[in-house]
């Protein structure tokens, strides 16, 4: 199991997957020209662990702006997460945001609506 | 139909079992006949069953596209209204940048890069179509000994209440900034210096009345400096200009107006 390691850009998110632990995380912005060249090795990586390892996975994020495409990337993971949830796995969501903008907690709320796994959206302390 | 063929079948086999037709040089014939058609008439049934199956598995594989494109399609209204979210909180985002950039924090006024923008628009409207406007330089009286006397806090009420005051007096089209400590600049677009002089007059009068503090009501007044635009100058040279007139003010005992 490889791990990931993406730096944050002005335009992108710091991408961080670390298979010991069980956790992806993703701290930041996230528009870049290129949404697809950014988060398919993001989506292949969790391929990747649900299928060879049956351990849990937890997302972690902390996203402030995100364009359209990386929207369209991002639930595509949660979907795979569901996906992996129905097959009972252990799979689950805490997403951080600044209590000053509550705007960023109204979006997370709708990310999660189609999840039924657990899904965290909670304000930094 | 089906019945009717069953009491066929039934007749020949019938016939084929009487032991009358044993010697009939037809009965062979007959029997050959009727084996063959019963061998066609099972393929006939094994084929239409393959053939339902085959339409089943379309009409599931169909349903699955189907299935498919709605989830799309929900998907993809998900991501539309997600996004309009996103732009939605970008334009607030935006404002309150605006704004901080655009207002001063404590009295909530225009700020001076605001104003200092306004006036180079101002003068290079004038340049290219005439006319003319006016600066007000408004100071309040004492107001260190405000400060000293009372403490920052209420120094903060009183500029707070007297940027207020300003404010509400001045006309839709006027602006009031804060310019720095406790001056405010004022721009009367397409005013004359006899009009800017009355309406700074109304300001101070309106400026000019007890402050409700923490510590009980405190009197205050404001001197104004005002000056009417001279065609070709810079912005530097009316703002000194109406420096010297609020200077001048202070000079004759506060709490009146100077026009220069």
């Amino acid at each position: 199991m490889n791990d990931l390691d993406i730096p944050r850009t002005n335009s992108t998110p710091a991408i961080v997957a670390d298979p010991a632990r069980g956790v992806l995380s993703m701290h930041g912005d996230s528009y870049p020209e290129n949404s697809f060249a950014l988060f398919q090795p993001v989506l292949d990586w969790v391929e990747d662990y649900l299928t060879k390892t049956d351990q849990p996975l937890r997302l972690e994020l902390e996203l402030l702006y995100l364009n359209t495409s990386s929207v369209r990337a991002l639930m595509d993971i949660l979907d795979r997460l569901e996906e992996a949830y129905q097959e009972n796995r252990r799979v689950s969501v805490i997403w951080l945001y600044d209590a000053a903008n509550e705007r960023v907690a109204e979006l997370a709320e709708e990310f999660k609506e189609d999840c039924s796994y657990p899904f965290d959206i909670m304000a930094k302390p | 139909m089906i019945e009717e063929d069953d009491e066929f079948l039934e007749q020949v086999e019938a016939r084929l079992c009487d032991p009358g037709m044993a010697d009939n040089p037809l009965r062979p014939i007959l029997e050959d006949l009727f084996n063959r058609y019963r061998a066609q008439s099972r393929m006939l049934d094994r084929l239409v069953h393959i053939a339902d199956r085959f339409q089943l598995a379309e009409r599931d594989r169909g349903r699955k596209h189907q299935e498919n494109y709605h989830r799309k399609v929900r998907q993809l209204e998900k991501i539309v209204r997600i996004s309009d979210h996103y732009q939605h909180m970008m334009r607030e985002l935006n404002e309150r940048l605006h704004t901080l950039s655009t207002r001063d924090e404590l009295t909530e006024l225009p700020n001076r890069r605001y104003i200092l923008e306004r006036l180079e628009s101002e003068i290079s409207y004038i340049s290219r179509n005439g006319g003319t406007f006016c600066l007000a330089l408004a100071d309040l009286d004492h107001f260190k000994v405000i400060n000293d006397t009372h403490g920052h806090s209420v120094g903060d009420t009183v500029l707070t209440r007297v940027a207020h005051a300003l404010e509400h007096d001045i006309r839709d089209y006027d602006v009031c900034a804060r310019w720095g400590g406790e001056e405010f600049l004022i721009l009367f677009p397409r005013t004359t210096a006899t009009v800017a002089s009355d309406l700074a007059e109304r300001l101070r009068l309106a400026a000019t009345a007890p402050v409700e503090t923490a510590q009980g009501p405190i009197d205050i007044t404001v001197s104004i400096g005002v000056t009417e635009f001279r065609p070709g100058e810079s912005i530097d040279e009316i703002l000194i200009r109406v420096d010297r007139a609020l200077y001048q003010a202070k000079a004759e005992n506060r709490n009146c107006v100077v026009l220069i």
